[in-house]
């Protein structure tokens, strides 16, 4: 109970440091701030998989990429949309993109072999950017403009900069609050059985497979829509952003973070930004540092920061009493 | 057949074989530890540097660029010892993900600590003069002696591969140990040691195949990843754990990525992925399917 009262004052206290970055510190920070709301919002769509599915992609920086590229292509070459509307549509272009994506690959494989599978799946979309020059080839696709949004009563315009980190964080909450919604609701519980113990799942009259591919396809949507706002915010998209470096971001913030906590990506993504803005004038230390980290994490508490706070805090409880 | 498909047959080849290098270490690792060692790309660098270190830009004599080899696996065999005392061993009983994920930590580490010990730079590596240039075998065009002192290489580590796994009593063991570590423990053999034994030569490989690959290429810190990812392709499609599968497999990809250059020069790099996605839709147990439980 405690616990509970405890890890809410919290939750509204990193709410806060969020709403308040703008005027708490300088722009360059609001600015990783900002990138790190994209990248919890990549974090948990993966984790939607991990802990929730039991599938663990390794290439889910090609959503991401979906959407990085849509929205960064539709603003780039000037086409007359509203960004909301971008944003929609990006997410549906990458539900779609996961949708083939499972329906194809999880009647076969499984295991390693989805990792594999996924993972090379990828990679082949960084090739198949590499080929477009209408995506920039390698060099990607910079100087995006940041587009005014027109919602009828008025506008927002995000090349003032409170107003486009404001829109990121919108966006971001409403996101993280779907996604929440959705895990402590009946798909969420079905989710969790079917990752606990498939066959039994199927026993109580769960189509496992169905499942699978419902989460793989809300996932993979969520990341899109991370992508989606990457490229107002950092006004350049590479593919960079689609590689198995990018894919393994979330992994690394979700087991930091802790894997059996809806919240453990968002630790472990804001955990992984302060140990690369620490480190990001050493070349070299920060790989060393979150090597490091993550294989004492492995090692250590592989519950992650989360596990680590919760057993401290039932020792704690239990010496108390 | 013209001398193009067959230049792009040889560099198949020589591909294919650089490729087994690489994925040989890897599946013998994925028999033991039972999970894709995403450090093996950084412990294939490391012995590319540690042979560049001993060696310079072009070795002076053949005996030197083998031994630089051989130091190079040595140093990485022993690093494998300590990675698998203080990191693998601890993690047994954990599910294969942690695993997984503590084989990445490493990857950034080694990554880190090369970018720091050798710097950013990217060093261009000659293979030495006995092995370097030219020789005509009777083909219309002439072949690459570092080529096919590749392909030697490849065969030598499949030979040794094969015979001493299925041959040799120790082989035999560490076949045991990656099929039933906990069967094998009943029947009193060291398992821990077993293990021990393998990740160390699956590290040594790579160590080896760095110290071998080296030449003909940029050494930039980019280096594992190049040959790791086709390594993966290799192994998965081979069937995991299996050395004559890996084998199998990375001929096909060196055939693909080299005929890929010839008859779609405008899609670079496509052939392999395409051909992997093709393999595995049907075949997901691979060339030789895996037998553990």
């Amino acid at each position: 109970m405690m616990m509970k009262r405890v890890s809410q004052v919290a939750l509204l206290a990193l709410l806060l440091c969020f709403v308040l970055a703008p005027f708490l510190v300088n722009p360059g920070l609001v600015f990783l701030a900002g990138f790190a709301l994209i990248q919890i919002v990549f974090a948990l769509s993966w984790n939607l998989l991990f802990s929730y599915a039991g599938l663990v992609s390794f290439g889910h920086a090609a959503f991401f990429g979906i959407g990085a590229y849509m929205s960064a292509a539709a603003l780039r070459y000037g086409y007359d949309i509203n960004f909301l509307l971008l944003i929609v549509a990006c997410s549906i272009a990458g539900a779609i993109g996961a949708f083939l994506l499972a329906v194809v690959v999880l009647r076969r494989a499984s295991g390693h072999q989805f990792a594999v599978l996924t993972l090379a799946l990828s990679q082949l979309v960084v090739v198949l950017i590499g080929y477009s020059s209408f995506l920039g080839h390698d060099e990607g696709i910079s100087a995006i403009p940041r587009p005014t949004i027109n919602l009828g009563l008025f506008t927002i315009n995000l090349n003032q900069p409170l107003a486009n980190y404001y829109f990121v964080l919108a966006i971001c909450l409403v996101a993280v609050l779907m996604m929440w919604l959705l895990v402590k609701g009946h798909l969420g519980r079905a989710m969790l059985a079917v990752r606990i113990d498939p066959e039994r799942a199927a026993f109580v009259g769960i189509d496992v497979w169905r499942i699978r591919v419902v989460t793989f396809t809300i996932s993979g949507a969520f990341a899109a829509v991370a992508g989606a706002l990457l490229a107002p915010w950092g006004q350049i998209v590479t593919p960079d952003y689609v590689n198995w470096l990018q894919s393994a971001q979330p992994i690394f913030a979700t087991l930091l973070g802790g894997a059996s906590f809806f919240w453990g990506p968002v630790v472990g993504t804001i955990g992984l930004s302060a140990l690369n803005y620490l480190t990001r004038t050493w070349a070299g230390m920060s790989e060393i540092l979150v090597g490091a980290s993550l294989i004492l994490i492995v090692l250590i508490a592989p519950q992650g920061i989360l596990g680590m706070v919760r057993d401290f805090a039932r020792n704690r409880g239990r010496r108390a009493e | 057949m013209n001398t193009l498909h067959i230049f792009a047959l040889f560099n198949g080849l020589v591909l294919g074989m650089a490729i087994f290098l690489v994925s040989s270490g890897l599946t013998l690792a994925f028999g033991i530890l039972k999970i894709f060692n995403f450090a093996h790309g950084a412990f294939f660098m490391i012995g590319a540097y540690v042979a560049y270190t001993l060696t310079g830009q072009e070795a002076s004599s053949l005996p030197l660029f083998l031994a630089a080899a051989l130091v190079a696996s040595l140093v990485v065999g022993s690093v494998g010892v300590f990675a698998d005392l203080t990191i693998f061993r601890r993690l047994a009983n954990v599910p294969h993900e942690y695993t997984l994920m503590a084989a990445f930590g490493i990857m950034l580490f080694c990554t880190g600590a090369t970018r720091i010990l050798f710097g950013q730079g990217v060093h261009a590596v000659y293979p030495p003069m006995a092995i370097g240039g030219f020789i005509d075998v009777g083909l219309p065009i002439p072949l690459s002696v570092y080529g096919l002192f590749i392909i030697g290489c490849g065969i030598l580590v499949l030979l040794a591969l094969e015979i001493g796994l299925n041959r040799s009593w120790y082989g035999k063991v560490i076949l045991a140990v990656a099929r039933d570590p906990w069967m094998a423990n009943v029947t009193g053999l060291r398992v821990q040691r077993v293990k021990l034994v393998s990740v160390a030569l699956s590290f040594a490989l790579a160590g080896l195949a760095g110290g071998l690959l080296m030449a003909n290429q940029s050494l930039s810190l980019d280096l594992g990843h190049s040959y790791l990812l086709l390594a993966f392709c290799a192994v998965i499609v081979g069937g995991l754990g299996s050395v004559r599968g890996a084998f199998i497999a990375s001929l096909v990809f060196g055939f693909a990525e080299s005929l890929n250059a010839v008859l779609l020069p405008t899609m670079p790099g496509i052939g392999s992925y395409a051909l992997l996605i093709l393999l595995v839709l049907i075949r997901p147990q691979g060339i030789y399917p895996e037998l553990s439980q």
